[in-house]
């Protein structure tokens, strides 16, 4: 053979050995060409990959999505968002409520306040069946008692701890009583039936003279005159398994509760779990929490996915330490293999896990609701976005996440069936109301009737977004929907803005005591829907007669200096929220310093008040009143101008359903059906792929 | 020949010595910690990102972790800040899953880059050559991810199957044959767009160098001589325009850990380039030096190695 044939094959050769190659390789249609197997397997892309396969030390989205399939909390949120048992089977809400009782304070017949005055007293207005006593159970008295604590006696300073006394107190005996539920208001009622008692309640007077002033203060604190502590009792699902085999029961809640408020292990979850005061095993299966104070958030933290005790506890990583050759004291959980081998009780077990490649489980033949259809789930990184896109097309991956440009395309695509829903965060403008300008509620208003939301949504977000009016998602009960939008119409805004004493002056613009109304509008770079918006608002205001500068700042300097510090006149940003309707850090004029959340410094003493109060009511019918109430106060105060809520929209193979048994014993194909979120994945341990897309009912063998 | 060895081995570790220095301290210059200490999370206390430092051992003087750093290299025992797994092990992996791309990749620069060039070359300013001339420019101008896009996009709507990856993803049990082919077909996209600016930059080295030779006297003899034009061109003028060529081969090596960051980030492949930049972006110094230091040390043998080959194929050579 001449080299010149040689230099012509080769090519020619390598070109039909690798074209041909495509004739192996399965399209979307026939993903199960050669591997049946493929339609039992779910394959969910990731752009980044998981950090830690630890629940109560994960802070990362893509950690969670797995978490969520290995583990499984107490409870979680049913079909209509109520809470559903999970491995709870069923729980129990009350309150334990302590009065402190100091003697040197008379009762309303003049008696002294004793321990055993008070009592008599009490029942005898709960045998008259005194309305402020409805819901008590049981009154018992506790005897005086030693509190020894650490308190700080100089603050930290920068390079310096903080100086800590130990301080023992004694604390006076106390009232306990036992109600049937919570009841925020209980001491206010028998404050009034005692005729003042609580309200004259100084802690102070039961301090020893000799502590030293600086600790006074805190040492006030921790001897409450009343006390409220809300309890849950859980019982817990008998016969659940961990993946290994070993049985859960309540150690292991205790052990998870424990776990992240160990200081070594640096969890991020610590808020959610500060205001449990213990958390009690009573037998193996059920486990009691009591809370310091009322907190009704801290209910849905126990979704949180329970570890196994025998696998982490101390004698477990004191061996893991030795093996590795660590130092077993300053090994914590953080440090374990478990992170990324992680055993939970859910409806998948972990098998194997490659760095940026993919995590892989395999279906929990044990799990106590039955097994999933799906024998395997893989956890697909795939670091592009529009790879991922495409990969969806090439029937590799199951979902995908449709950018909003794409979801008028891809929804009337016959191969995909897809869900949409509104997200639970929203968007918005807020105002510096530390700024003289935005003190005005009506320059605040005046500046949201300018701005034509529905252009945003329509040209911005290409119709993929719904307005809004208030702090909450659209979906709760909390959303008041019969508050109204802001309206879009510049002229009245013109109106508001004149009433509020500005004048057009000879350029145009408006000012007050010869002031003009400008401002710069701030945002963080690398968002081009909030550059957008941001330029539109500046249009929009401008045409007002308002005098606006915008800035894009790069993230860290935007949120640490800026954002954080107060520094700023408006800002476009967005919040995520969650499913309770606890508004407190976001609006409540306590949280306006510096790194707290009411930056835009918001502050109305009725919507302060129904803040606490919503956080402390354990009655739903209750707290969505008072939720109501707060979101039309706060619409009306517009501290923001709401902009809207995104739409996301999910696409999957059309070839998924759900497989459910029927009830003659033998399984049929039923549609996907949505939660109130309009999410899919609810009944994801149900769901199939079919060879073939079907219609509904079908008939499948059993 | 044993003295040049000994001498240029004795220069080239001073080299890597002088290598492992500065990379150790390019990296530890940058901005930026790594990943597990997020500056922005408000979660983190300034005590737990000092613990996060003794924990990796970032507090102790740069020259003590530069010590260590080698010792733990040398010995096996560095491990990653990401997720705790063994750098070697993770760098042994990731390079077999680069090789069969590295391997086909170079396979086709050279299969379709000679013939092209030399065709180019023989009919000098012609349509052909002309025509060739734009689309090899257009390749070499063209960023290769842009390409790489529109050739995905192409493939997967036309044909509906997947390009992404090692394999089909999710697809198991399937025969050996079935299995074989499933990887070639990942191959064909990566491959070909990883070599094809290679294609056009070495097709117009061939080229010129063709051009050259093809004027050159002893070409002209050869054809006075009354040879076959074929004979002339691919026998006595082919030869000794190779020897540029071979010495390309030993530069090659240092390719096999470089990788091509920008094509298995885009093919979702997860090969050595892949691991190196998102090592970059984690801040996960153990495995960048790691591999800044290993590409260093294939370089200087690469250097090595095409000395070598010179002195093999030129015989006017003697070192």
């Amino acid at each position: 053979m001449s080299v010149k044939q040689l230099l012509i094959l080769a090519p020619t050769f390598v070109s039909l050995f690798l074209l041909q190659s495509y004739f192996w390789v399965p399209t979307f249609e026939d993903q199960a060409r050669g591997d049946p197997g493929r339609l039992t397997r779910y394959i969910q892309s990731s752009i980044g990959d998981a950090s830690i396969l630890n629940p109560t030390l994960s802070a990362d989205s893509a950690s969670a999505a797995i978490n969520s399939l290995v583990f499984e909390g107490l409870i979680d949120r049913d079909m209509d968002l109520s809470f559903r048992g999970r491995l709870a089977e069923s729980w129990r809400i009350f309150e334990e409520a302590y009065l402190v009782v100091d003697g040197s304070e008379r009762l309303p017949d003049g008696t002294p306040a004793t321990p055993e005055g008070l009592v008599r007293h009490l029942e005898r207005a709960r045998a008259a069946k005194h309305p402020s006593l409805r819901l008590v159970e049981r009154i018992e008295v506790e005897p005086a008692e030693a509190v020894t604590a650490e308190l700080e006696a100089e603050p930290a300073a920068p390079g310096k701890p903080a100086k800590v006394a130990q301080v023992t107190l004694r604390r006076p005996p106390r009232l306990k009583f036992t109600l049937t539920e919570v009841d925020q208001d209980f001491f206010a009622r028998l404050d009034r039936l005692l005729g003042g008692y609580i309200t004259r309640l100084d802690p102070r007077r039961f301090l020893d003279p000799a502590l030293p002033p600086a600790l006074r203060a805190q040492a006030a604190e921790l001897i409450p005159p009343a006390e409220h502590n809300p309890v849950i009792v859980f019982q817990l699902r008998r016969g659940v398994r961990f993946h290994d085999g070993h049985e859960f029961d309540s150690g292991d809640v205790k052990f998870t509760y424990e776990t992240i408020l160990d200081p070594k292990n640096l969890s991020p979850r610590v808020p959610d779990f500060e205001p449990v005061k213990s958390v009690e095993p009573q037998g193996p299966y059920a486990v009691r929490i009591t809370y310091k104070r009322l907190f009704q958030p801290g209910f849905e933290s126990w979704g949180m996915g329970i570890l196994p005790e025998h696998r982490l506890n101390r004698e477990a990583l004191r061996k893991e330490a030795l093996a590795l050759g660590r130092d077993p004291e300053r090994f914590s959980v953080r440090d374990s293999r478990f992170n990324r081998s992680p055993i939970g009780t859910g409806p998948f077990r972990f098998v194997e896990w490659k760095t940026d490649q993919y995590v892989r489980l395999t279906r929990n033949e044990d799990y106590w609701e039955g097994p999933p259809n799906f024998r395997e789930f893989y956890f697909r990184i795939i670091p592009d976005l529009l790879t991922t896109e495409l990969t969806f097309y090439a029937g590799t991956t199951d979902e995908y996440g449709a950018q909003p440009h794409q979801v008028s395309r891809l929804r009337d695509d016959p191969r995909f069936k897809y869900y949409s829903g509104l997200a639970l965060g929203y968007s918005y403008i807020g105002y510096n109301m530390r700024r003289p300008v935005f003190q005005d509620v009506r320059v605040r208003k005046a500046l949201g009737m300018a701005i034509n939301v529905q252009e945003i949504i329509d040209y911005v977000l290409y119709g993929q977004a719904e307005g809004t009016t208030g702090p909450y998602p659209r979906q709760t009960d909390f959303y008041d929907p019969t508050v109204a939008p802001l309206p879009y119409d510049p002229a009245g805004a013109l109106r508001l803005l004149e009433e509020a004493g500005y004048r057009r002056n000879a350029g145009g613009w408006l000012q007050k005591d010869g002031k003009p109304l400008a401002f710069t509008l701030i945002t963080n770079s690398g968002n081009e829907i909030r550059s957008a918006i941001m330029a539109i608002a500046q249009n929009a205001w401008r045409r007002l007669g308002v005098k606006v500068e915008t800035l894009a700042l790069e993230w860290a300097v935007f949120i640490n200096e800026r954002v954080d510090k107060g520094d700023f006149d408006a800002v476009v940003l967005g919040w995520s929220m969650g499913l309770d309707a606890d508004l407190y850090q976001i609006f409540h004029s306590s949280q306006t310093g510096h790194f707290q959340l009411n930056f835009v410094g918001y502050s109305n003493p009725r919507a302060d008040d129904l803040m606490v109060r919503i956080r402390q009511e354990y009655d739903p019918g209750r707290q969505v009143a008072m939720a109501r109430e707060l979101h039309r106060l706060i619409a009306e105060d517009q501290p923001y101008t709401f902009l809207y809520v995104g739409k996301w929209t999910q696409l999957f193979d059309r070839k998924i359903a759900r497989l459910v048994p029927g009830p003659d014993g033998t399984s049929r194909y039923a549609p996907i059906v949505t939660t109130k979120l309009g999410s899919p994945k609810f009944h994801f341990t149900q769901w199939i792929k079919v060879p073939h897309p079907v219609d509904f009912p079908v008939h499948a063998a059993n | 020949m044993l003295p040049f060895l000994v001498r240029t081995a004795w220069k080239k570790l001073w080299t890597l010595f002088f290598i492992s220095i500065i990379s150790f301290g390019i990296i530890h210059l940058a901005p930026g910690q790594p990943s597990q200490i997020d500056p922005l999370n408000p979660r983190f206390t300034p005590q737990q990102l000092e613990r996060y430092r003794q924990a990796f051992g970032l507090d102790q003087p740069l020259y003590v972790q530069y010590a260590r750093f080698y010792q733990q290299f040398f010995t096996g025992e560095l491990r990653s800040f990401k997720d705790n797994q063994p750098v070697f092990g993770k760098i042994v992996e990731r390079t077999r899953n680069s090789l069969p791309l590295f391997i086909l990749g170079t396979i086709l620069i050279w299969c379709y880059a000679f013939p092209l060039g030399i065709a180019t070359a023989v009919r000098r300013n012609t349509l052909f050559d002309r025509s060739t001339t734009v689309l090899v420019f257009a390749l070499i101008s063209i960023p290769g991810f842009y390409l790489a896009y529109l050739a995905i996009i192409f493939v997967v709507q036309t044909f509906q199957v997947d390009v992404i990856g090692l394999r089909t993803f999710g697809r198991e049990g399937i025969g050996p044959w079935y299995a074989m082919m499933d990887r070639t077909w990942h191959l064909v996209l990566p491959s070909l767009m990883g070599a094809a600016a290679g294609i056009a930059v070495l097709s117009r080295y061939v080229r010129s160098q063709r051009l050259a030779v093809i004027s050159a006297d002893y070409v002209r003899t050869a054809r006075s001589k009354g040879l076959d034009e074929d004979r002339v061109l691919y026998r006595h003028a082919l030869r000794n325009g190779l020897l540029p060529f071979v010495t390309m081969l030993g530069l090659l090596i240092p390719g096999l850990i470089g990788g091509s960051v920008i094509f298995e980030t885009i093919f979702a492949w997860p090969g050595i380039g892949r691991l190196g930049y998102e090592a970059i972006l984690a801040r996960d110094y153990p495995v960048v030096i790691s591999i800044n230091f290993i590409a260093a040390v294939l370089t200087l043998i690469g250097t090595l190695v095409s000395d070598l080959l010179y002195m093999l194929v030129d015989p006017r050579i003697r070192l």
